[in-house]
């Protein structure tokens, strides 16, 4: 194992043997033995990965693809059919919150239990126990039975037990949608923090925009091997774009056996299902001779960006801008599906991909924008406050629950220049004063 | 081997915890409490009383006592290995997304019905006191290997037994048939004199629990330190058990998950 690592993976294998129709009971298993069958299904078909220590990475892929599989087995749940796993240093897993809680003992004594779990000496809880209670914001209840909290309470306390067990290597499994907006924000502040301090994260999750936040490398894992490796920047949008031709696919797919159903059905009336998995197999094999276009834009198209434009107030198209300067960046689209609950969207990014800042017409207004068949719509920024770079823009129209329209990674960059020499990220207004 | 005995030892609080929610939590939120784990083998006393001593009469002396000494060591094992079957199945959740040695389960299983069935000896030494038994204190010295011998080879079975109903859940149903068989195979209600001098070498050396009961007679009953060879029996099966049985769970455990 190389000593810069905190994760080798090597080439791990894993079957699961997929009961059709499992017998657990003697009886089942004696006389309907034949019945019992099962087929091999691969779930792992070789990956290999490193990760180095202080890294995050983050597993994305469609449900089934293996992460969860991969996670289970980093966290010795599970052990791979061949290949091998080494990690170096504590490992801790974020999987389950709020194991082995007692709901009839307090709060207090939950900790314990929890704790120990997470093979916590009785000196490291006590170590720890101040910070847990603090971070929990659950000081007035903490010695009141557990069974009296609210849901979120409990997860709250969960939480906070979780992700105060020190590790060098932290697993996290899709739980960060723990408690109210605020609580979940401290969740995420709390992880920085624990990244910076060191320690190794390996994050499953769907919500790519939070791993964007926290992972330096993402792993796309699909069917059983890794298909893409890399910075969350660029990884993403060729997920998020082959994700949205597969369902498109997958929906035409399904439209076209029920015409051929149909047809049969007319032809022969009495006929068996026919076999699903092999019609799945090859709307799969249509699936992977596809290529997407663009793999920065994906969406369903029911609504089309067709031009945009960057403007000053004038109404001169520029690609340079004074960072004092206002910016009116003006949306042309087509609205084919005649949606009218669209949310309108934009991310900006320096060039060395970090996110600088967020909004949709949502977070604004909470409300969305009525939208025509075909109209122009504008977004003026005062002003962007940063320091001299150069700047990326995504433009999205997507639904209030994420679904998009038309999402467009890098729709285009601008130039910003400062007026003064400051330095830093951004700029601040300021003024001094002497006395 | 080594690794792994170190790894549970790291586990130590979670084996504590565990005991403390089970013994803390079995009686929580009754208005008696704690209490019951004394008046449950209290009651079962009175009620042999009042059986054995005035409905059917029994030839042997203070017949409650004598069964007593040996049902509550009985009842440690039988529950271990009846309840212990399922101590993994019943934990599922925990077991399919947390790492952690899963030996902790079935120690901490048979653990928490040991320390039971020592808060049940305080009713059994309150019982002595009070109908004048004499205590021999070179007797009671050896009450200490007698237990640890049970405890060991309770852990060894249901090591065995947790393991299995992973893959067979029959198993739990089985064992309920099983320890009740087993208990009329013991020398519990009746002497193991009773038993034909034929079949009574099979039966010392067959039953691992048939030198452990007598152990616990003569130490409490009859108040003589046992003999060494059924001390010595019962410890050797009680090591070769835990042997096999925890052999046996590290090989079966590593498929938990995905056969559960």
């Amino acid at each position: 194992m190389k000593p810069e690592n905190a994760i080798e993976v090597h080439n791990i294998t894993k079957k699961f043997k997929v009961y059709l129709d499992k017998g657990h009971t003697l009886k089942e298993r004696t006389l309907f033995s034949k019945r019992r069958k099962f087929e091999n299904r691969e779930v792992l078909k070789g990956i290999s990965f490193e990760v180095k220590k202080g890294e995050a990475i983050g597993l994305i892929g469609h449900n089934g693809c293996g992460k969860s599989t991969t996670l289970k087995m980093l966290t010795k749940i599970m052990y791979p059919d061949s290949g091998t796993i080494e990690m170096n240093g504590r490992v801790s897993s974020l999987i389950e919150l709020g194991a082995g809680f007692h709901p009839d003992m307090s709060g207090r004594e939950n900790i314990y239990i929890n704790a120990s779990i997470f093979g916590l000496t009785k000196k490291e809880i006590e170590e720890r126990i101040d910070s847990i209670i603090e971070f929990s914001e659950l000081e007035d209840f903490i010695d009141n039975p557990v069974r009296t909290y609210s849901s979120g309470m409990y997860m709250r306390l969960a939480f906070a037990v979780a992700i105060n067990v020190d590790a060098d290597i932290l697993l996290i499994d899709e739980i960060l949608a723990v408690g109210d907006v605020a609580f979940q924000a401290k969740c995420f502040n709390r992880l920085r923090q624990i990244k910076s301090e060191g320690t190794t994260i390996v994050i499953v999750s769907h919500s790519l925009s939070q791993l964007e936040l926290i992972c330096d490398r993402s792993i796309w894992i699909h069917e059983g091997v890794i298909k893409e490796e890399g910075a969350p920047f660029d990884v993403h949008p060729k997920y998020m774009s082959f994700m949205a031709n597969n369902t498109l696919s997958k929906a035409k797919d399904k439209q076209d056996k029920k015409k051929e159903e149909s047809k049969k059905e007319e032809k022969k009336a009495v006929e068996e299902k026919p076999e699903e998995a092999k019609t799945e197999e090859a709307a799969e094999n249509t699936e992977e001779t596809k290529k997407p276009e663009d793999s920065n834009r994906w969406g369903s198209n029911e609504i089309v960006m067709n031009s945009v434009t960057v403007t000053d107030e004038k109404g001169v198209e520029r690609d340079t801008f004074l960072n004092t300067e206002p910016i009116y960046i003006n949306i042309g689209y087509d609205n084919p599906g005649k949606i009218d609950n669209s949310v309108v969207g934009v991310a900006i990014y320096r060039d060395d991909k970090v996110h600088i800042y967020g909004t949709n017409t949502l977070i604004d207004m909470s409300k969305t924008l009525p939208l025509k068949d075909k109209g122009t719509i504008t977004l003026i920024l005062d002003r962007i406050p940063v320091n001299a770079g150069n700047y990326i823009f995504d433009l999205a129209f997507h639904k209030p629950d994420g679904f998009n329209y038309d999402f467009w990674r890098d729709v285009f960059r601008l130039r910003i220049n400062n007026v003064k020499g400051e330095a830093g990220a951004i700029s601040i207004e300021h003024s001094w004063k002497s006395e | 081997m080594i690794k792994r005995i170190k790894e549970i030892y790291a586990y130590r609080t979670m084996i504590y915890s565990l005991v403390k929610r089970d013994l803390k939590g079995r009686y929580k939120g009754s208005v008696l409490g704690f209490l019951w784990t004394f008046i449950n083998p209290l009651f079962q006393l009175l009620i042999y009383t009042f059986v054995f001593s005035i409905v059917l009469h029994s030839d042997v002396k203070d017949y409650y006592m004598f069964l007593f000494v040996a049902l509550i060591p009985w009842i440690f094992f039988s529950t271990s290995l009846a309840g212990g079957s399922t101590c993994i199945t019943s934990q599922k959740n925990m077991v399919q997304k947390i790492y952690f040695p899963r030996e902790v389960l079935p120690i901490s299983f048979v653990t928490s019905q040991f320390v039971n069935m020592l808060l049940s000896f305080i009713v059994i030494f309150a019982v002595m006191l009070i109908a004048r038994y004499t205590f021999n204190p070179l007797a009671l010295l050896c009450l200490i290997p007698v237990m640890l011998t049970e405890y060991i080879l309770a852990l060894g079975f249901t090591f065995i037994l947790s393991a299995v109903t992973v893959y067979f859940q029959d198993m739990q149903f089985i064992m309920g048939i099983l320890t009740m068989a087993w208990q009329f195979l013991s020398p519990i209600m009746y002497s193991q004199e009773r038993v034909p001098v034929e079949f009574r070498a099979i039966y010392m050396y067959v039953n691992p629990m048939a030198p452990i009961i007598i152990a616990y007679r003569d130490i409490l009953y009859y108040g003589r330190v046992p003999e060494l060879a059924t001390l010595l029996s019962a410890l050797l099966m009680g090591i070769l058990l835990f042997v096999i049985g925890w052999i046996t769970f590290d090989k079966m455990q590593k498929h938990f998950v995905e056969e559960m």
